[in-house]
């Protein structure tokens, strides 16, 4: 069930790669897509893949990076570099079970600013359709991995006189 | 697609056999001491094997 | 005016791009790889000219006689001494391609000046090269060149003479005009992988070879053309008379073209005078990014307390501006403090992209002026509104 008509997307979108000046608005967010803000960064290998999920944690339905065509990256390595990135995240993101097409990156030159709309817009659509929450609901408090059961009483070491407390599950309380 | 995936193919057949028909040019180069036509040939080839490939990725067949 | 221009030319090179991409895929673009096409070139001339090297007798009477032999004799001979001359003409063309690509796209601004540096001493040598390859073949074409160049060199004023004795091996056309040549042709050649060595020292992962579908095309025209317009020589020399006309290269010897309208001095003057404008280039316009419009996001700092020493930076910078030193003191988060290495950024080449950010997992680089707390801010705005 498609969850918002017009998906809240971020974009990041580096200096070099297409002319979005007439595009955006002075709020960021683009003309023919006002639900997708865009962000502009040196180069698209400054993004980092952290500040994709934060957009994705922080009421984003959609995040991407928009670089220089591959092999024409001003800085060489940075379209590329980010291409990698953002493959690796969506294979973290299946793991994490948040949807890995809610982040992308796509390649876009100077003078093609039809074809970064319409990425852009193809992008929002999908996005749309996509089904649940943006990222899982947080596990209650201390319901990480299985609790270990109280220690048996055979182990070697053990004292029958120690306190049977289960060892507290401390790492899975820190924040994701 | 499968129109375009056609076309390509049918390309990447015609050139299939031109390269063929280099490697006869460069036997017969060899055998009839012009080893210019051999060495166009081979040009021939290469030529043709570029063309393959560009024709195999705008086909669809290989690719990102 | 010339920033306008050469934001006039940006904008037709990478419309260039927009027709030439409709037609080959992005990543097979050739105007993104003429670096590597140009070493593509450079190999085939190398192993060509290796291979001419072995049957080449640099001497008055017997060197076009030994060109002859490889040409007619040698088995695959003309083939080799085709390919070595159209590897040449495609060689220069890749650079002039690359030369003026990176000229018209700025990539040869701030920290980038090194690259741009060693590569007009490569175009200078890499021309010299051609010019000293059409004299070892020793046909008419050949006297004409050495007799031009050497009047030229004569017209300099105080050096002059010097010049024309070192450019001839003697004070006038002797026996030791080839041996000279042959030295002229092979040491630069050697030379050249030297000033390469300097190109690439800026640039991690430099694309040496074009991709394949190039690599192959390249090749297939070489041979091609070898086979339909096999390279051959002019009439022999004959040191008695003087030849007045010249078969033009246009690529080696426009130089030539011009000794016929303009006097040796004036040509030289113009020679000197674009050389060292092309060498200016870089430091053209006014150094500040804010001059240039251009976003002024400051070196790139390492932060000590997190720094891992993990070299993920370090491998990811395209202009090689991190290195890895041995870690002075443990830093301060627990990752940190384990470290045995600890990343320095070379700010003499840091060009202030921000790749090394997006490399690192530990928070330990930062751009000055655009903080992650900076980006992260707009995210959130951008996810309220």
């Amino acid at each position: 069930m498609p969850e918002l008509a017009r998906p809240r997307i971020v974009g990041f979108l580096c200096d070099f790669a297409v002319d979005a000046s007439a595009l955006t608005a002075p709020d960021g967010t683009m003309r023919d897509a006002p639900n997708v803000t865009l962000i502009k960064v040196p180069c698209s290998g400054f993004v980092r893949p952290a500040w994709l999920e934060f957009a994705l944690r922080n009421g984003a339905q959609g995040a991407f990076v928009c670089g220089c065509p591959l092999g024409d990256c001003f800085n060489r390595l940075g379209n590329n570099l980010i291409g990698d990135r953002v493959t690796q995240l969506r294979r973290r993101f299946e793991r994490q079970k948040i949807h890995p097409d809610r982040i992308a990156a796509i390649y876009f030159g100077l003078h093609d600013q039809e074809g970064f709309v319409g990425a852009v817009k193809a992008f929002s659509e999908h996005v749309a359709q996509l089904p649940g929450p943006v990222v899982p609901a947080p596990r209650a408090p201390g319901g990480g991995p299985a609790r270990p059961a109280a220690r048996p009483a055979g182990e070697a070491g053990a004292q029958p006189s120690a306190p049977e407390q289960p060892a507290p599950p401390a790492d899975t309380q820190e924040g994701s | 697609m499968n129109d375009r995936e056609a076309r390509y193919s049918a390309g990447i057949m015609i050139l299939a056999l031109v390269s063929l028909a280099a490697v006869v040019a460069i036997a017969w180069g060899e055998v009839a001491g012009q080893r210019l036509v051999g060495g166009a040939a081979v040009g021939v080839i290469l030529l043709s094997y570029s063309f393959i490939l560009l024709f195999l990725r705008k086909g669809g067949f290989t690719g990102v | 005016m010339y920033s306008r221009a050469l934001a006039r030319l940006l904008d037709w090179t990478l419309r260039l791009d927009v027709a030439i991409n409709r037609v080959y895929p992005e990543d097979f673009n050739p105007l993104y790889y003429t670096g590597g096409l140009a070493n593509l070139f450079l190999t085939v001339l190398v192993l060509s000219g290796i291979f001419l090297f072995l049957y080449y007798i640099p001497s008055f009477n017997d060197a076009y006689i030994s060109v002859q032999f490889i040409t007619n004799t040698v088995p695959y001979g003309q083939i080799i001494r085709g390919i070595h001359r159209y590897a040449a003409d495609g060689f220069m063309i890749a650079v002039l391609l690359h030369f003026f690509r990176n000229w018209f796209t700025d990539r040869f601004r701030f920290s980038r000046d090194e690259p741009w540096i060693s590569g007009m001493m490569l175009l200078l040598f890499a021309g010299f090269l051609g010019v000293t390859g059409y004299v070892l073949v020793w046909d008419q074409r050949s006297q004409a060149i050495v007799a031009m160049t050497g009047h030229a060199l004569g017209a300099v004023p105080w050096v002059g003479p010097w010049l024309e004795t070192q450019w001839q091996g003697s004070a006038g056309i002797s026996n030791l005009l080839l041996p000279r040549m042959l030295y002229l042709h092979v040491g630069p050649a050697v030379v050249l992988y030297i000033l390469l060595w300097w190109h690439y020292v800026r640039i991690r992962h430099p694309k040496v070879w074009p991709p394949a579908v190039w690599t192959l095309f390249s090749l297939g025209l070489i041979f091609l053309l070898t086979g339909l317009v096999p390279a051959v020589s002019q009439p022999a020399a004959r040191p008695e008379t003087v030849p007045t006309t010249l078969a033009v290269d246009w690529l080696f010897l426009l130089p030539y073209v011009g000794l016929k309208v303009l006097s040796p001095l004036v040509l030289i003057a113009l020679a000197v005078v674009i050389t060292v404008y092309g060498l200016y280039i870089p430091y053209q316009l006014p150094e500040t990014p804010a001059a240039l419009g251009i976003r002024d996001s400051g070196i790139a700092q390492v932060i000590d307390a997190n720094c891992t020493g993990c070299e993920l930076c370090y491998f990811d910078c395209p202009y090689n501006a991190i290195v890895m030193t041995a870690s002075p003191h443990p830093g301060v988060t627990k990752a940190a403090q384990a470290r045995k290495l600890f990343a320095v950024v070379l700010e003499s080449r840091c060009v202030e992209c921000g790749i090394c950010i997006g490399a690192c997992p530990f928070e330990a680089l930062e751009l000055p002026r655009l903080l992650e707390r900076d980006v992260q801010e707009k995210v959130v705005q951008a996810c309220r509104s």
